[in-house]
């Protein structure tokens, strides 16, 4: 059915718009998500940089200390003793070499020729020349202590062996010199927890972002199913609307139909039925009568007789009602010119019909369009305007031909609503009419009246009856 | 009323229990003569000439050719012949146009027998008879002053709007040239027309030429 097909149109249209309104909605929740995460990933690394620093400074801070401990505790005799006061020196090497702490942390001494003089935790170390020495990394290790010392101690960031488990890892040296004796002394930390520490943080600001992430994502999907779901409901709601609509228009073409088919039983059985019976009733007395020679056998006849053209008259009546065949045979102009005098007789409004010489011109379905366009024009005068007058025109020209009905009433307020109860299927069901043979139907409305126009184009004109074959019907 | 020689009465109508009932009617009567009892306007025509009727009995609704159109060329091919329309319609629009078209009278079928035995008589007499009850609003009808064109004069209209001369239509149409000239003349007179430009321009105008579908 046509307006099954119009329905899927629409739906059509509207799972286009909602994959229109989706995809900005997408696009604005991927973009969101990726600020956001970019935002806070920025933010994580400016405060893991922070307490990488943090923590660095407070480990920086700890080995000055040590070192600081370290030096007044040998203070008193280095203080005291000779450059080559070999007594003194074996006593700073013991103290030093006492000093341990932590779980690693012990201290380092080299002679500035690269000899390890004290290294209590790595005693291999020790009376053995490390110059040249360097980390897996390449990093200097023994020059890079003995030039801080040198140069009045510093700090240095490199990789060790880790005393207890042998593993390279990285660490901080703070190295000071001895300058009379052309020692260098350190002690350095392991930083590995501060790295791990910074990683543990990076790790969870990760796990964090993913889980932002995973957040939107579900923000968004739900928002998309909201958005589809309300979607498919009103494309839902919208079908059952037009459905009924359309059950509701069905129902009433068919109601119009059975009450136009109800009437026409009832007139004939009313009517032609019960004149018909009475015919009957007549020519059997008549046939009585007759037999008998009674001379009022002519009577009864007259009575039958007359009966016959009562049922006559009813079948015209019913059948021009239903449709008038002047329409067929004669055309629009003498169909109108019938209507337009019947309707004056009944309804006592001046009705005036204006046409052209020629006739039967239009084709079979522009004449009954245009004529139900007039009678029901008509009907909405006489129910609805108050006009004392109506002139119809109809008349060809160069475009075709046009019908125009115009009252002198007081208008309609709507016009185009075509709500008025006019017994057929309303104005609008003429202008659907209308534009089933091409044409075009205009209404104009206002306090001085109505005017309705109908439009037909030429190809809804025919030939002329030029062939008597072709027109004879 | 009795003419020395009866009234010959042709008689058609496509419904055989009507024209029997008319043919068994007429024939009860002893000064008229039906010639022919026919089924449509084209066999009508065809009968003309071998039948020579003083009067058709025309029904208006007939397959092949309608009583209009059969009315229009039995005038042409036999001028003197008068047309009774027998019809079942009684609308004033009916009798009009059959008159216009040349009938001479307009009765309905359901009037009483009698009735069509007198149209007959009236006709033969040279008088317009329309049947009772329909007599009251009937004058031809005319339209803001025009008369309406017969089905015959719009044919002929278009065909001398297109440029056909007198002969051409006549050849065309199957009729005389004396013909065409008349209805050109009527045709003239009801549009209130003295030329041929203007009557091309008159069908131009109101979108009838440009219906036809032929180039002019």
């Amino acid at each position: 059915m046509p307006s099954d097909a119009v329905i899927g149109k629409a739906s059509r249209y509207r799972q286009k718009a909602l994959v229109l309104a989706a995809g900005p909605l997408i696009l604005a929740a991927t973009l969101i998500a990726f600020m956001v995460t970019q935002q806070a990933r920025l933010l994580a690394e400016r405060e893991i940089d922070a307490l990488e620093t943090q923590l660095i400074a407070a480990k920086r801070a700890e080995l000055q200390n040590y070192v600081s401990i370290a030096r007044t505790a040998i203070g008193a005799i280095y203080g005291n003793a000779a450059p080559d006061d070999e007594a003194a020196k074996r006593l700073v090497m013991q103290s030093l070499a006492a000093m341990i702490y932590g779980q690693d942390g012990y201290f380092f001494v080299f002679d500035y020729d690269g000899n390890n003089l004290v290294a209590s935790r790595q005693t291999q170390l020790i009376n053995k020349n490390w110059l040249g020495l360097t980390d897996s990394e390449g990093t200097e290790l023994t020059d890079a202590f003995i030039e801080r010392a040198r140069y009045g101690g510093g700090y240095h960031e490199h990789l060790w062996w880790k005393p207890t488990t042998r593993q390279e890892a990285p660490m901080i040296t703070y190295v000071v010199g001895l300058q009379d004796w052309r020692w260098a002394v350190g002690t350095g930390i392991f930083i590995d927890d501060v790295l791990a520490r910074v990683a543990a943080a990076r790790a969870d600001v990760d796990a964090r972002i993913n889980r932002t992430f995973a957040l939107i994502g579900a923000a968004m999907a739900a928002a998309l199913v909201l958005v589809f779901g309300s979607g498919v409901w009103l494309n839902l709601r919208e079908r059952s609307h037009s459905e009924e609509r359309l059950k509701l228009l069905t129902q009433r073409i068919v109601d119009t139909q059975e009450e136009e088919r109800g009437r026409v039983a009832r007139e004939l059985h009313d009517s032609i039925s019960q004149i018909l019976v009475g015919v009957r009733y007549s020519l059997e007395l008549a046939k009585r009568r007759l037999a008998v020679k009674d001379a009022r056998a002519h009577e009864a006849l007259d009575k039958g007789i007359g009966g016959l053209g009562g049922a006559i008259g009813e079948v015209r009546r019913i059948s021009r009602d239903l449709r008038p065949r002047v329409l067929d045979d004669l055309g629009l102009g003498p169909a109108l010119q019938a209507l337009a005098e019947d309707f004056s007789l009944r309804t006592g409004i001046q009705t005036e019909l204006e046409t052209v010489v020629f006739r039967n011109r239009l084709e079979k379905d522009a004449k009954i369009a245009l004529y139900r366009v007039a009678q029901e024009a008509l009907t909405n005068a006489e129910r609805h305007s108050g006009a004392g007058e109506i002139r119809i025109e109809l008349f060809g020209h160069r475009k075709g031909a046009t019908l125009r009905i115009a009252d002198n009433g007081m208008g309609m307020d709507n016009p185009t609503a075509s709500s008025l109860p006019t017994g057929g299927l309303g104005l609008r069901n003429m202008a659907e009419r209308i534009e089933q043979i091409d044409g075009e139907l205009m209404i104009r409305s206002d306090s001085k009246g109505t005017t309705i126009e109908a439009r037909v184009p030429l190809s809804r004109l025919l030939a002329p009856e030029g062939r008597p074959s072709k027109e004879d019907a | 009323m009795t003419p020395a020689r009866p009234i010959r009465v042709m008689i058609v109508d496509d419904h055989p229990m009507v024209a029997e009932g008319v043919q068994s009617l007429l024939e009860s009567f002893d000064d008229i003569e039906v010639v022919a009892t026919l089924g449509n306007g084209r066999e009508a025509v065809n009968a003309l000439e071998r039948t020579n009727p003083d009067v058709v009995l025309l029904d208006l609704n007939m397959p092949e050719m309608n009583g209009l159109t059969a009315t229009e060329v039995i005038l042409e091919r036999a001028p003197g012949t008068r047309v009774l329309i027998l019809s079942m319609h009684d609308s004033p629009e009916y009798i009009s146009t059959a008159l216009s078209h040349g009938a001479t009278g307009y009765i309905l079928k359901d009037v009483p027998t009698e009735e069509i035995r007198l149209a007959i008589d009236k006709v033969m007499a040279g008088e317009i008879y329309l049947c009772t009850g329909a007599n009251a609003s009937l004058a031809p009808k005319t339209t803001d002053g025009n008369e309406t064109l017969t089905g015959r004069e719009q044919t002929i209209l278009l065909e001398l709007a297109q440029g056909r001369s007198n002969r051409e239509v006549a050849e065309e149409l199957d009729i005389s040239v004396r013909t065409v000239e008349t209805h050109r003349k009527n045709i003239k007179r009801k549009l209130g027309i003295s030329s041929t430009a203007g009557l091309t321009r008159y069908a131009m105008e109101h979108g009838v030429l440009q219906g036809t579908g032929r180039v002019i």
